[in-house]
């Protein structure tokens, strides 16, 4: 018993081996196949399925719906020309403070304060309480000022001089305080005043002033005109 | 007794014969043997071959035939940004064999009657005694009550899916869509123009792509809507186009028509009037009537003086102004005014033969081109076109088009004299634009973008102005046609409209059928007072969608009309 005389066996064998191993990959090939295509079909299943909620989706939110829901609701309209900006450009031209003459603003000289010129020269600088702040530039522009007119500060039309801007009555600082002092007691001196500081008008309050927390001088009252007079 | 011998002798050649037959019929056995061998083996051979090759190359058993495109029953139709206007989905259908029906009548006649109460308890018994075999209880039926319909049990009782054609946006567009029958057929609209392509097998896998522009169509549709509510009017018609390719951006026909329920829609509901209603478009002629001069060289300058006086006779008729001169007045004055008879005269110079060549030109003497079946031929003076008739053609009286034609016109006047064909096809490299025939030349299509936007800015169309947007245009307001004579009291009201006048791009043409007075109007009916706030609101919403940026500071070359406009307008 030899080997040769199994020849024919192992021929057939490794032949049965062969066709067998062909077979299945076929069979797997086929296999995936049709994996493949059942995966196709889940696609276009699901295509249709999308095509189907996009259907309804749209229905539900046609045009004709939602311009109702505008005009019952929302009430958006079309922008207006100005509303439309041509770029970046016009965009930052809209933030651009507008630049405006004040004719009324303190005339502030361009000198720094002497080291010891903390204390007012003039009668003025100090206020009811005293309290006059180190830094406050307004000493040096009642030195000036006051020079020019001999009737102190007192304003010729008080309706005229609007606060500078930004700051309101309410939260004025000390300095500020002191005309509306000055507006409410001697009211009756105004009119006589008034021809003679026509001509020089002058800021009563300084817009470079520090702001401070509460007014310096609780004891002034406000008259409901006065305040309406700042507002 | 002797006879063996013979017998002894004779058997010998019989067994030898009979050897010899044995072996014969041996070989014989063996060669049917072996046919019959090969056969099976053939067979066996074959079923094997066979069995080999479609585990290579066949179908397994659990194979499904599987759908790997999607290809619906009729073709979508989209708007130009691809937005779903007409779909086929399939629906739920409800129906009934009255012969399968095994259980009570009469209970089932109650059951059918609570879920769908569109037909009574009788009705729906009659409907089951009947002897019929079918009938349609419900079309494109709810799920739910399709649900409680399966519930009921009956095997007379049919519930089945079925193609059934959708229009997503309802009546957006309906008179460009169009609408199908029963059996998914076009009978309407696009519907009806390209029923070959939407429902071919080979093309119905892509969309039909549309010119219009839904946001654009939504707009329109909503401001004319809302004036024909204002001005009680009969009908509206409106049309935004692209002056350089033709393209129809949005074109709607108001009383509005649902698709979905096209039956039920009036007969007026699913006239289109944009393209098959023809009318008497009166003053909005005018521009083409000073385009046909100045092309023929009759008017050099927009200063050219002409006699107005109150009222011109002419060949045995009196032609009026509703704002009379009573003094020459300039070309810019006749056309900011809207005067009759100013352009009554300029036309009679054109004269019949001129007028018909441009008016021929620009397909004002035939049917409107557009790939719409519903198209209506223009209504013309034809053989009788007298001097009268060039007089009164001049100014848009004596001659009916549709708004197609005035808005293709309008086209042709400010795309530098072009005359292209109306498309409701999307202009891209698969649909180039038509060609171009040539009708005005292009410095007088230059020189009529002042002369419109004089009419805005100063004459009778200042309420179509949309700030910024430079629109120029032409009011129109002519008189009807009732029981053969002409009547102040109903009229039609158009105004065409081009932005932006400094480079125009795009025409508005607006139409109101018999509006009414208002007291907001003062007691007028004329186009300045209801048809042009439309062009204004609906420029002002569609210009922004168009790219067409608004700017306060252009304008187009006003000085070749200001100068010549001497007084202001008094109303």
């Amino acid at each position: 018993m030899s080997a040769r005389s199994f020849r024919s066996v192992f021929m057939v064998a490794s032949c049965a081996g062969a066709a067998l191993g062909c077979y299945l990959v076929s069979l797997r090939v086929a296999s995936e196949r049709a994996s493949l295509e059942d995966v196709e079909t889940k696609i276009v299943l699901a295509q249709r399925d999308l095509r189907v909620l996009q259907t309804e989706i749209g229905t539900r939110g046609r045009l004709a719906q939602l311009e109702r829901w505008n005009v019952k609701v929302l009430a958006l309209s079309a922008p207006s020309a100005d509303q439309l900006l041509g770029g970046s450009f016009e965009l930052a031209r809209l933030a651009r403070p507008e630049r405006k003459v004040e004719f009324d603003a303190p005339v502030v000289l361009a000198a720094a304060p002497a080291p010891g010129a903390s204390a007012p020269i003039g009668e003025p600088a100090a206020d009811d309480t005293g309290k006059v702040p180190a830094s406050n530039p307004r000493a040096l522009f009642h030195e000036a000022s006051l020079k020019i007119s001999g009737t102190r500060e007192v304003p010729a039309k008080p309706a005229a001089v609007p606060p500078a801007s930004g700051l309101k009555s309410t939260d004025a600082p000390a300095a500020a305080a002191k005309p509306d002092k000055k507006k409410s007691v001697d009211k009756p001196g105004l009119a006589a005043a008034k021809p003679v500081t026509k001509e020089v008008r002058m800021a009563k309050v300084d817009p470079l002033a520090p702001l401070q927390a509460k007014p310096a001088t609780p004891t002034v009252k406000k008259t409901p005109k006065d305040s309406a007079k700042t507002q | 007794m002797n006879a063996p011998t013979p017998a002894l002798v004779a058997p010998r050649p019989e067994r030898l014969r009979l050897v010899g037959q044995r072996r014969q019929l041996l070989a014989l056995m063996h060669q049917r043997l072996m046919f019959g061998m090969l056969v099976y083996a053939g067979v066996i051979a074959l079923i094997a071959l066979r069995i080999l090759y479609l585990a290579a190359f066949g179908d397994h058993a659990g194979r499904k035939v599987g759908l790997t495109t999607l290809i619906p029953d009729r073709g979508d139709i989209v708007d130009r940004d691809g937005e779903p206007l007409a779909r086929t989905i399939d629906a739920w259908i409800i129906a009934l064999h009255p012969t399968k029906v095994i259980g009570s009548k009469l209970e089932l006649a109650r059951n059918l009657a609570r879920l769908m109460p569109e037909k009574s308890e009788e009705q729906y018994y009659a409907l089951l005694t009947s002897g019929k075999p079918f009938f349609y209880l419900r079309r494109r039926a709810a799920p739910a009550l399709v649900e409680a319909v399966n519930a009921l049990g009956e095997p007379g009782l049919a519930v089945q899916r079925e193609p059934d054609r959708l229009y997503p946006q309802t009546s957006l567009g309906a008179h460009v869509i169009g609408y199908t029958d029963i059996d998914g057929h076009g009978v309407a609209g696009m519907e009806r123009a390209f029923d070959g392509y939407l429902s071919d097998a080979a093309t119905r896998g892509d969309p039909l792509i549309l010119s219009i522009d839904s946001r654009l169509q939504q707009a329109l549709e909503h401001e004319l809507l809302d004036a024909m509510t204002t001005f009680s009017a009969l009908g509206a018609a409106g049309i935004v186009m692209d002056i350089h390719t033709g393209e129809v951006l949005a074109m709607t026909s108001l009383p509005q028509l649902n698709p979905n329920a096209a039956g039920q829609g009036s007969q007026e509901a699913r006239f289109n009037r944009a393209t098959l209603g023809v009318y008497e478009l009166g003053s909005t002629f005018k521009p083409f009537t000073v385009a046909m001069a100045m092309d023929s060289g009759i008017i050099k300058s927009f200063g050219q003086i002409y006699n107005c006086p109150d009222a011109l006779r002419a060949y045995g008729h009196t032609i009026t102004d509703t704002h009379p001169f009573g003094r020459p007045c300039t070309v810019a004055e006749i056309m900011k005014e809207s005067s009759n008879i100013g352009t009554a005269q300029i036309a009679a110079q054109v004269g019949a033969q001129r007028q018909q060549y441009f008016l021929g030109k620009m397909g004002f003497l035939g049917p409107v081109k557009i790939e719409l079946k519903e198209r209506a031929r223009a209504l013309t003076p034809g053989n009788n076109w007298g001097p009268l008739e060039v007089m009164t053609v001049g100014y848009g009286h004596g001659i009916a088009v549709t708004p197609l034609h005035l808005a293709t016109g309008y086209a042709t006047l400010f795309n530098g004299g072009i005359y292209r064909p109306a498309t409701l096809l999307k202009v891209d490299r698969r649909h180039p634009p038509a060609k171009g025939v040539r009708v005005f030349t292009e410095d007088t299509s230059y020189r009529m973008r002042a002369l419109l936007r004089l009419v805005v800015t100063q004459g009778t169309g200042k309420k179509a102005d949309a700030p910024g947007y430079r629109v120029g245009g032409k009011t129109g307001t002519a008189e009807k046609l009732l029981n053969g004579h002409y009547t102040s009291s109903a009229v039609v009201t158009t105004f065409a409209g081009v932005f932006p006048m400094d480079e125009p791009r795009y025409v508005v043409v607006a139409m109101l059928d018999d509006p009414k007075a208002t007291a907001d109007t003062y007691g007028f009916h004329t186009a300045g007072w209801n048809v042009a706030p439309v062009i204004s609101r609906t420029v002002s919403r569609i210009a922004p969608m168009l790219g067409v940026h608004p700017n306060k500071t252009r304008e187009p070359n006003m000085a070749e009309v200001l100068p010549f406009v001497h007084e202001k307008a008094e109303h």
